[in-house]
């Protein structure tokens, strides 16, 4: 089980109080209705998918119920970094993947 | 083990409430708040704010659970009081507040959420929203030692089942925290023994 620090509630929370909202800063695209059904579906559904560290959008499902950026690790499933929404996404430490 | 019950649950009678969202970091905000409810939002998370009977808990940075004696109006005093954006919303008979006391009280909390109950962790005037059970809830630590426990109406007959289950072994006492509804029959304690 995770401990998540929520930058809301300021303090580590347990992971079963939380929501992943699946990978963050997915730009929706400005106009839809231009798009072909390719460019459509990999807005849907294509995703970085990276080992590694991985920036994900979290909600505090139970606790204070707010979305917050969260820059994971995939691989250890370490928590590097939470962020608001709307701060731009850090690199991830030391590292040079996704 | 003492003969007396370890965790004594008595469930409040009606009162009001209110969900109020604005900028807490606007004074203004928070003075209007206070003129009329008599306490301040707290800006500290996962604190609440007390004067009497009347309660301000912190539910999100913009976002707090209010709440007084049954007949207290607040939403057209708090319109009339607070300017920019914010909302008032009424949602008196949405929740239920149970009182949790005894010496096993945090024992039932421990048992029923994730969130660390450990006193060095969970002092009077902090609060939380955590899982329940299966349910959500809020949690207060109150100055005498007891928790109020808040949760929605539509899950009460499982939460309080819960409770009673989770005090059993510490010996189990339902009570009645009295009300401030006049027409509201006063519940004598009774030991729960199903
Ligand atoms: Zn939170």
């Amino acid at each position: 089980m995770l401990l998540i620090p929520c930058p809301f509630c300021r303090e580590d929370r347990s992971e079963e109080e939380f929501s992943c909202a699946g990978e963050a800063h997915i730009a929706r695209p400005e106009k839809p209705a231009e798009l072909s059904d390719h460019e459509w579906g990999d807005y849907l559904f294509m995703r970085t998918n990276p080992r590694g560290p991985h920036r994900e959008l979290w909600v505090h499902t139970a606790g204070c119920r707010r979305y917050f950026n969260v820059l994971r690790d995939t691989v250890s499933y370490e928590v590097l970094v939470v962020y608001e929404v709307g701060q731009p996404p850090p690199d991830p430490p030391g590292g040079d993947e996704s | 083990m003492s003969d007396g019950p370890g965790v004594v649950m008595r469930e409040s009678g009606a009162r009001g409430w209110w969900n109020l969202r604005g900028d807490g970091d606007e004074p203004r905000f928070r003075d209007g708040v206070a003129a009329v409810v008599g306490v301040s939002p707290p800006i500290e998370p996962c604190t609440w704010h007390a004067a009497g009977d009347r309660r301000a808990y912190w539910l999100g940075p913009d976002e707090w659970l209010l709440t007084a004696e049954h007949g207290t109006e607040f939403e057209s005093p708090l319109r009339g009081a607070l300017h920019g954006r914010c909302s008032i919303v009424d949602v008196s008979g949405a929740q239920i507040l149970v009182n949790l006391s005894g010496a096993q009280a945090g024992e039932v909390l421990r048992k029923s959420s994730p969130y660390d109950f450990h006193p060095r962790r969970f002092p009077p005037g902090r609060c939380v929203q955590t899982n329940f059970a299966k349910a959500t809830a809020l949690v207060a630590a109150n100055a005498d030692a007891s928790f109020d426990v808040v949760f929605r109406r539509s899950y009460a007959d499982y939460l309080r089942g819960w409770i009673a289950d989770a005090g059993r072994e510490y010996g189990f006492l339902r009570g009645s925290l009295g009300t401030d509804h006049p027409t509201r029959r006063q519940r004598q304690p009774a030991q729960d023994d199903d």
